[in-house]
This record gives structure tokens, sequence and C-alpha cells, in this order.
């Protein structure tokens, strides 16, 4: 139970900001002809390392912009960190924000095997879990409805469903447990216990300081994008809480 | 990278590995399927091409003389053509009836023997009208040999036709003129054809075999590094493929069914479009510009088949990465399968409008041949060239915003420098550089020529429309793989 599932080593991620973003080929031109190509580099990450065995929650907790969302997309290989390196060893389903693969022309059977398959599920595992997805997100019916007649609660209900259907190695997880009513929230917080219990790695993301004591074998509380502390649960989240 | 390749190769543990022995089998299988079909569907044109040597008519300036009993046109010239099959003679008749009887003869005064003859009734000539002598069988060996054409008649004064002629051709080597006897200066209006061999294409199973035995070391290699365990980009590529298949089946889907999902004839508009655009077109050039194209309908149609194409796949590609900028930002998945998707809806697409385009070929009477199957040839070209121009506008689309205005200002030139709905015969001289650089070009005259008449281009044709096909997806990946890791700080 001590194989090493992520890897990360020395990472460091630095944005090149230009003081005001330009996305034309004229405002480039005139800006560089005044001179005024100015870029400011924005340090996201800096030398962040740690690892990830098999079967641990990773809490991580830091302030808004202390870098939690660039290292769990980089982590998730969204994001190509300017130096060091990750590894993932086995397959990263990242849930970042829910629904983001979702086509609201469609239907819900339709955004299910579209986002199924934008999430790397194969075919046959699809068809065989179809019927298992839509009885987890209670939409009955509305599975055939266009998703543009869903109400919020309904996406991220479908969402949260087709997401955690497999058994992923690797499980990245952004804040998402605040999806749907009371009784949804206690469902989908039992089927994220259920996963960590079957030997999922899970990176963990919340503000809510509870929710990590309850959930997280160890916390990474992240500032400025540098690791501040790394460590058992209690002893991070009393010092963060502080 | 390294980090990367190991994100794609884990992703999905539950797919089964590639059989690359079977691949290399495959594909080794196939490459001689292709040259058989190719053999057999080019047909003639493989070893055959109309002679560059032929000889063109020269304006007409004036008579030559009436020919009447006794009198005579000889005409000497040389013409490097290796299989010669005709030649023509232009006529002028005093705008009067004539009657009687001309001959034309062709000798070949290297060993004096008498090639072609035929004689032709006077009355039949027109002003300006050609009589032609063509051999029955195409006469070799007297590549530039050279050769008289003499041409008398049995006719009474005032009512004799008249040979055409130039006067003011220049003096060429081998060439000359006499009439009656006497040298003349200036050149009989007269026109050879005849075919050439290709070379390639005599040694077309030599050339097969020598890139067979290459293609057949290569999967051999790749076979060995597969066997021994090592990396190498074909199985990569191919394991890669494998695992997004269904990736790509859901997103070209879901590309066809968001685009015709609110309206009431569905996907019936694939089809509909290019016709209705056909009949429009075809209304406005054929009753306002007047053209004299031949079955202007089926090649007006194929023009905007393709060119739909082209623009469509380019148009939805360019978007590709901007449009699908959340998903982007929120899910690993190589970004190559953006662009490549919306290329993939458009030949879903494509496949689709070629229904009225047989449809109407049937109707205004084309007849298909085996050549016509070889149009799926440039159709693949034109596929692979809007492909790469997919990726490079795309990755362009992400840096600078107004890529978009620009592409759109520049497709309409695009489609005004493609002789979609005129020949490009109206171009004058000074413009006809536009059609030599103009890849489109190359890839619509080459459809055209396979359905339209039935005829396969020459060889080379096929070599330089894969170059230029691959060399703009070449330009395509090697820009979009440079700048793909930027692109999410740009969305």
């Amino acid at each position: 139970m001590s194989k090493t599932m992520i890897e990360v080593s020395n990472v460091t991620m630095r944005f090149r900001m230009n003081s005001d973003r330009i996305l034309s080929l004229k405002e480039f031109v005139t800006t560089a002809l005044r001179g005024k190509l100015d870029y400011r580099d924005f340090t996201a990450l800096e030398d962040v390392s740690f690892t990830v065995k098999k079967g641990e929650t990773l809490g991580l907790v830091g302030r808004n912009g202390a870098g939690k969302s660039t290292l769990l997309k980089v982590i998730s290989g969204i994001l190509k960190p300017t130096q060091g390196s990750v590894a993932a060893h086995g397959n990263v389903v990242p849930m970042l924000e829910l629904g983001s693969g979702f086509d609201f022309d469609l239907t819900g059977k339709e955004n299910i095997f579209l986002n199924g398959a934008i999430l790397g599920y194969s075919e046959s595992f699809l068809k065989e879990k179809y019927q298992e997805i839509v009885d987890f997100s209670e939409l009955g019916e509305f599975i055939h409805v266009p998703m543009r007649n869903y109400s919020s609660g309904m996406v991220a209900r479908l969402a949260f469903s087709v997401a955690t259907m497999v058994h992923p190695d690797i499980l990245i997880v952004d804040e998402i447990l605040a999806v749907g009513d009371a009784q949804f929230q206690e469902k989908s917080k039992a089927r994220m216990m259920e996963l960590m219990g079957g030997g999922t790695t899970v990176l963990f993301v919340s503000h809510s300081i509870d929710q990590i004591r309850d959930m997280c074998s160890r916390v990474l509380w992240l500032e400025q994008g540098m690791v501040k502390m790394l460590g058992r649960t209690n002893e991070v989240c009393d010092a963060y809480a502080m | 990278m390294s980090k990367k390749k190991g994100a794609i190769s884990q992703k999905h543990p539950q797919e089964a590995p590639v059989r690359i022995p079977r691949f290399c089998a495959g594909i080794f299988l196939l490459y001689w399927l292709l040259i058989a079909a190719f053999y057999v569907l080019a047909g003639e044109q493989l070893h055959l091409r109309q002679s560059r040597g032929a000889l063109e008519l020269p304006a007409a300036e004036s008579g030559t003389v009436e020919l009447c009993q006794g009198a005579v046109v000889e005409q000497c010239f040389t013409a490097e053509i290796q299989r010669f099959q005709s030649v023509s003679v232009q006529w002028g008749t005093y705008y009067r009836p004539n009657a009687g009887t001309v001959a034309i003869e062709l000798w070949n005064l290297a060993d004096g023997s008498l090639l072609l003859s035929q004689s032709y009734d006077a009355a039949a000539i027109t002003e300006g009208g050609l009589t032609t002598l063509t051999a029955r069988e195409p006469i070799e060996g007297i590549y530039g040999a050279p050769l008289l054409l003499k041409v008398y008649a049995d006719c009474q004064p005032g009512s004799a036709p008249s040979p055409l002629m130039n006067q003011s051709a220049p003096a060429q080597e081998g060439f000359s003129l006499s009439l009656n006897g006497a040298p003349a200066q200036g050149t009989l209006c007269f026109s050879a054809s005849g075919e050439d061999y290709i070379w390639t294409g005599l040694h077309y199973w030599e050339f097969a075999a020598g890139f067979g035995a290459a293609l057949a070391l290569a999967l051999i290699y790749i076979w060995r590094r597969w066997a021994a365990g090592k990396h190498s980009y074909v199985v990569y590529a191919l394991t890669a493929l494998k695992q997004y298949r269904f990736l790509i089946r859901q997103l070209v889907s879901r590309d066809f069914r968001t685009k015709y999902k609110r309206s009431v004839l569905g996907m019936f508009w694939s089809f509909l479009n290019p016709l209705l655009t056909m009949m429009v077109q075809y209304f406005v050039f054929s009753t306002i510009f007047r053209s004299d194209i031949p079955n202007y309908a089926a090649y007006l149609l194929i023009g905007i088949v393709s060119f739909n194409f082209f623009s469509e796949a380019c148009g939805m590609a360019l978007t590709s990465i901007i449009g699908n900028a959340p998903l982007i930002t929120k899910v690993y998945m190589p970004k190559y399968i953006y662009p490549l998707t919306r290329v993939m809806s458009s030949v879903v697409n494509l496949g689709i409008s070629l229904i009225p385009l047989v449809i109407v070929c049937v109707a205004t009477g084309v007849e298909f041949r085996k050549s016509a199957v070889l149009a799926f040839y440039f159709l693949a070209c034109l596929m692979i060239f809007s492909l790469g121009l997919g990726l490079l506008l795309s990755s362009a689309m992400v840096f600078f915003r107004d890529t978009q205005f620009l592409w759109g200002v520049f497709s309409m030139m695009w489609m005004y420098a493609t002789p979609i709905f005129y020949p490009e015969s109206i171009l004058p001289e000074e413009f006809k550089f536009i059609l030599r650089i103009n890849p489109l070009y190359y890839f619509l005259k080459n459809i055209r020529m396979c359905i339209l008449d039935g005829l396969s281009p020459e060889p080379a044709i096929y070599v330089q429309c894969l170059l230029m096909a691959f060399g703009m997806l070449a330009a395509g990946a090697v820009v979009f793989r440079g700048s793909q890791d930027r692109f999410v700080l740009y969305l």
C-alpha cells in the first residue's frame, strides 16, 4: 500500500503576464511599435515538491491565490510546469469544475457519453454503467431532455455522477462536494468515502477546514506559491486555523 | 515532455494494447492493394500523356494559294512527338461554295515513305474549318524526324478552297513552306498532336517495388523496436489513436448533432445547401455571364462542394481551440483532437454533399468512368491540406483574436482566386501565376478531370498534390506543436 502515485519535484510555475493581455495582432503591433511590450513574471508556484502514496487523501489548504488550483492543473497535465517535473502513475480523473465538458444543446444521455469520453472512459464501460449513472444522478426522465433546460443542481448532480463512476487511480477534486441539496451532498460524500476506501489516491482542495479534517490523511498548506507546511492533518489544520 | 507522455499512456488502462505485427502486415497489404488499384484505375494515362511537343495552330492571317488542279502547298516540319496521332489543316473558302476533292498527305522525308493520306470533299469545308488526318494506329519512330505535309486538289479555279497561313511566324529550324514549289515566308495553319510515353509510368512496377521495399524495411524496423520494447513515435501515435477513437467519435457526432439540432430539416441541409448554392450560381453565371464550359452545372457543383468543404473545415478548426476553452483549461487531452475533430465533421458533411453531386452528374449525362474513383485521391489531398491549415489557424487564433477577421477576408480572396464558377481560361496571362501558386486549383482541376473528362492526370501530378497536402500538414503540425503548451495561458 506504499506505492508512490504522485511525484511532484521542484515544480515552479511562472506566468509571463503582460500588463494588459494583448489578444489581437493590431494591438500587438501597435504596442510593440510604441515599445510598451513589457512583461511581468508572476510566480504561481515556486519549488514545490512532495509525494503522495497510494490510497492517501492529501488535502490542500491556503488562501485565495495561494496556487492551489494551479497545482492541481499542473498535476492533471493541463498546465506544463516552467521548471521541475510531475509524474503521475495511474489514470487521473480531474474534477476541477464540474460539467465543463457538457454541451447544453444535447440531452443528458448524449452528454453522459460525451463527458465520459472526455474523461477517458471507454464506450463499453459507459454503456455498462449508463443506468447506474442515471440512477445515481436522480435525474429520471430528465435524462432525455436537452441540458439547457436543467437546473444548476441537476447539472452538478449529473456531472458528479459521471465523474465518480470509475474507480480512478488518482482523483483530483476542487471544491465540488457542495453539490445539490443536503441529501445529495450526503450521498456524494459517501461516494467519495467509498472511492477513497477502494484505494483511490485523492487530492482534495477545500476552504472548509471541517471537511479537510474529516476526509484527509495529510495536508499541504500553500502560501504565495510555496509550501508553508506539510504534515499530519491535525497539526497543519491547527496551524492554519490560527 | 516525459511527463505528458506518462499521462497519456496511463489514462486508459482498460484499453487493449496495440497489435503492431497485425498493423505492419495490414499496412503492407494495403500498400499493394492501392498500388494495384491505381494501376487499374489510371489506365492508359499512366503511360501516356498529351505530347508536350504538340504543334499549336497558328493564328490565320491570309490564304496561301487557290488550290486548283496542279497547285500544291508543302509544309516541312519536325515534331517532338513519340506517338504521332493526327495533323490538321485550317481552310479558307473565299466565302463561296466550292467543289472538288482536296487531298492531304504526310510524308516522312527521312526515308521517303508516305505515312498518312486522305481525301476530303471540298464542298464540305467551311471557312476557318479544319480537316484532320488521323492515324489509325499512333505512328512511332518519327520523333524529331523531318516531315512533309502536302496539300493539293483537283478543283476548278473559282470553286477551290485555300489552306490558311500565318505570314509573320518566325523562321524555325526544320520548318519551311513552299507554295507551288516556290519557298514562301511564314507557316501553314496546321497543328499536330500525339502522345508521349511517361518514363515513370513505364517503370511503374519498378517504382512500386522500390517503394514497397522501403516500406517493408521501415515496417520491419518499427516492428523490431516495438518487440524490443523501445519507445517509438509510430507506436505512440497508434496508441493515442486507439485511446482517443471513442472520444473523437463522440466529438464529431456532437458537432454534427448540435449543428442541425434546432432545424426542422436537420441533416438534410448538408445535402440541400450545395444544391441550392449551385442553382443560384448556375442561374447567375449561365444566363448573365454566359460561360462556354461544357456541362457547367456539374463543373460548378464540383467547385462548390470542394471549396465549401475547405472553407468550412478551416473556419471550424479556426475556432476549435478558443471555442473549447472551458474544456482545455479543465481536462487534459491532446489538443490536436479539437481541430482534428472539426475537420472530420466537415468530412462527414462533404460525404453527404457528394450525394447531390452524383445526382447532378447523372442527370446532366456525365459518364462515370473508372477514373472517377481517383477523384477521391485528390479529395483526400484536400482534406489533409485543410487539416494542416486548420492546425495553423487554430493556434494563430489563440494568440491573435483578429485572425478570425483576417481569415474571413483571406478566404474570400482565395475563393475568387480559385476557378470555382469561372473557367480558368478567362484569367489574363499576367494573372495566371495566381493559379500556379494556388494548391486548391490543382486539387480542384484534377477532381474535375477525373470525374468530368474521365481521364487520370499524369503520374507526376499525383506526387505534386500529395507533396502540397503533406507540406501544409507538416507546417501546421510544427506550429501547433510548438505553441500548444502556451494555449492555456491565453485562453
